[in-house]
């Protein structure tokens, strides 16, 4: 007997995802019987601003298309400019760019281990994936002065340079950061709760991710060998190779374990950087006009591959400036697979493609005229704690 | 044979104009009405997936441009189909590719393509008061005329 | 009579010193990139660790006594964040994170914009920055808050 249907909207403010999207499940009792989606809350019109932009300009727009994965949009724009400009980067400046890249990896993985836990009820690998991210957040902000949104990336190379005390902490942190990967590898496949979430939970067979187009982590996770840095090495990839990552389950576990595996892959490429950096130049000169042409410029950001394509009417303004990113390439895969699933395992599914929907200036701290600090360190801030206390009483 | 020349062999029969633009692209230009057959082709042959549908406005040679890139690897095959800008429509490829819905969503609301016979005709990322009739991503484009009165 | 004058007084005090103590916080990302957002998820993380002051961030705008925005405000996002910011119940404050938050950053023009916060609903604290750091978000809330307590906090 058919029992009643319900239509639960989700969103677009919802405690699960940090970012506006508004999905509609209709359910049978706790069976999703149909989803929809709606996004355009965080749509703000940068595909037309860039057309009103200089070249330039529209850099640190694109940037903020996402604050996540900055770093990568930047990377596919300038990569495609300056094929239509035929400019010469310098092999350094693509090394660095490489090296920022894997970081960005890094700290996203991360990010969304940490989410992924939280989805699943298991906040206290949320807040221990979120500390040893801080970790990576520094190193970040000690290569380009910023904790998000770098902009390290410029029209014809990179704007910082490191050296080798620079390069040194950044060994460091990545060895503290592996010895964890390790550790939550460990985890992610023996604790029960964290296996009952996700186990079996949302599969996807090889065909259907071919089929459905799916990208990135999620299709490497059903044995869809899709990675743009293996494929079309883009950058300097092809003197730092990376090794693709693959599992067969296609579930939410295998998702998780290839994030995770794939951050072993960035340390050895972001050690091999470190040691192997090209001595030269890090910026080319890059022509304030752009010669007309069209380009298709793909790159792997951490979702999945990244699609820009870019078309120049000779002047110093884009005539067109496309940007596919993963997640919508994702999106309407999961859609489909929501159906049959159990209600409670939304919020995991959605966050295992790790959807992002929205996908400058230097760190500012709010500060009294009397601090002279610009940075809190973990004591000041536990002292700072006592002390609003204190006077507060 | 490379992949590209095995896509230029499945597209023969529609090819109306084939060019390399870069170096792993290819270029095909089909007529409009040919889009459902050729998409076919390359599914059929398992060609790649579709990575992206792209609109472009000219309106100095009075037509919007669509361009259907598929991705395999490396290369990138994109089918381009002009339409007249008065009126634009063009077919659904979602009874072959399902996956197209959100581009074809997006290619809708951005360039008013009307894509007949796309499953969700519904707007995906413009507001509920967006102006019905007006396009940001076209050339002539006013900011004005979006806000609903 | 002059009794029950102190008892409000004392009443008012007990209150303005409940809600400065430990106010609930809710977020809403109004168009932002991202970048503020995943910083305020930083801050409640261990190393920043906000409910040290107190204060905890959660999802219901009805329970929430400070509302935390990001981003610029776009059109589908409007009326969102208004009926939000009417959920919330009174004595409530709005802090904008952000550089889009306060000026519509790099956003300004886009089409789908409206533009800063403040041009929808009233904002009391400002901390800027693309995105400002965690700790400036937290020093941000704790001024509001002191600006609160200075104020007293009204029914
Ligand atoms: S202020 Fe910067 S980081 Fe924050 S939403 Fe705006 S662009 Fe993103």
């Amino acid at each position: 007997m058919p029992s009643e249907r319900f239509v639960i909207p989700i969103g677009p403010q919802h405690p699960a995802l940090k970012e506006p999207g508004h999905f509609e499940f209709s359910v049978e009792g706790e069976r999703v019987t149909g989803a929809t989606v709606r996004l355009g809350y965080a749509h703000r019109g940068i595909e037309k601003a860039c057309e009103e932009r200089n070249w330039v300009q529209s850099l640190y727009l694109l940037e903020r298309i996402c604050g996540i994965c900055s770093h990568i949009h930047t990377t596919a724009y300038c990569l495609g400019v300056e094929r239509l400009a035929g400019v010469e980067v310098p092999p350094r400046a693509q090394a660095i760019r490489v090296l920022i890249a894997e970081l960005e990896r890094v700290h996203s993985h991360l990010l969304w281990l940490g989410v992924a836990a939280h989805e699943a009820g298991f906040d206290t690998l949320f807040m221990y994936s979120w500390r040893d991210r801080e970790t990576v957040m520094d190193v970040l902000e000690g290569l380009t002065g910023n904790r998000v949104n770098y902009s390290a990336n410029v029209l014809g190379g990179v704007k910082y340079d490191l050296d080798e005390a620079r390069a040194e902490t950044i060994r460091k942190g990545v060895d503290y950061l592996e010895a964890r990967t390790y550790y939550y590898l460990e985890l992610v496949v023996h604790d029960p709760v964290f296996v009952q979430r996700t186990r079996g939970i949302g599969t996807v067979t090889r065909e259907q991710a071919e089929w459905l187009g799916l990208v990135g982590p999620a299709a490497r996770a059903s044995n869809v060998a899709r990675d743009l840095r293996v494929e079309s090495p883009y950058a300097a990839y092809d003197l730092f190779p990376v090794q693709m990552v693959l599992e067969t389950a296609g579930d939410l576990e295998a998702r998780v374990s290839v994030r995770l595996k794939e951050l072993f892959e960035s340390y050895r490429v972001i050690r091999t950087i470190l040691d192997k950096l090209p001595t030269g130049e890090i910026k080319g000169r890059m022509p304030k006009k752009v010669r007309e042409g069209e380009t298709v410029s793909r790159v792997e950001a951490p979702r999945g591959e990244l699609f820009y394509f870019i078309k120049s009417n000779g002047t110093d303004k884009a005539e067109r400036v496309k940007v596919r990113t993963p997640t919508l390439c994702n999106l309407a895969p999961m859609m489909t697979l929501a159906i049959g699933h159990q209600l409670a395992d939304m919020p995991m599914l959605l966050a295992g493609v790790d959807p992002c929907f929205s996908c400058n200036d230097r760190s500012i701290v709010v500060r009294n005229a009397q601090e002279a600090e610009t940075r809190w360190t973990w004591e000041q801030l536990r002292r700072y704690g006592i002390e609003v206390y204190k006077c507060k009483r | 044979m490379t992949a590209l020349e095995q896509a230029q062999g499945l597209l023969a029969a529609w090819a109306q104009e084939t060019r390399t633009p870069e170096a792993g692209r290819l270029d095909v230009v089909i007529a409009p009405e040919k889009l459902v057959a050729a998409t076919t082709a390359l599914f059929d042959a398992r060609w790649g997936y579709l990575a992206g549908i792209t609109g472009l406005d000219a309106p100095k040679s009075g037509q919007i441009e669509v361009l259907y890139h598929f991705c395999a690897g490396a290369y990138v095959l994109t089918l381009r189909i002009a339409l007249a800008r008065e009126k634009p429509s063009i077919a659904s490829i979602c009874s072959v590719i399902p996956a197209a819905s959100m581009f074809e969503r997006e290619l809708a609301e951005m360039f008013g393509v009307a894509v007949v016979g796309t499953p969700d005709p519904s707007r995906l990322f413009l507001p509920d008061d967006w102006q019905d009739g007006v396009y940001p991503l076209r050339k002539d484009f006013a900011e004005e005329a979006s806000h609903a009165e | 009579m002059r009794l029950e004058e102190l008892w409000e007084q004392l009443e008012a005090r007990l209150a303005t010193w409940g809600r400065t103590h430990s106010p609930w916080a809710v977020h809403f990302n109004s168009g932002s990139c991202n970048g503020c957002d995943i910083e305020i998820l930083a801050t409640i993380t261990p190393r920043y660790d906000l409910e040290r002051f107190g204060v905890k961030i959660q999802g219901s705008p009805r329970h929430a006594d400070i509302l935390v925005c990001t981003g610029p405000v776009t059109r589908q996002a409007r009326e969102r964040l208004l009926r939000i910011y009417e959920q919330m119940p009174s004595p409530k404050f709005v802090l904008a994170v952000g550089t889009c938050a306060i000026s519509g950053g790099v956003f300004q023009g886009c089409y789908n914009v409206v533009g800063r916060v403040d041009a929808v609903i009233p904002v009391d604290m400002y901390v800027p920055g693309c995105p400002p750091r965690p700790e400036a978000i937290i020093d941000g809330i704790l001024k509001l808050l002191e600006k609160a307590q200075a104020e007293g906090v009204a029914t």
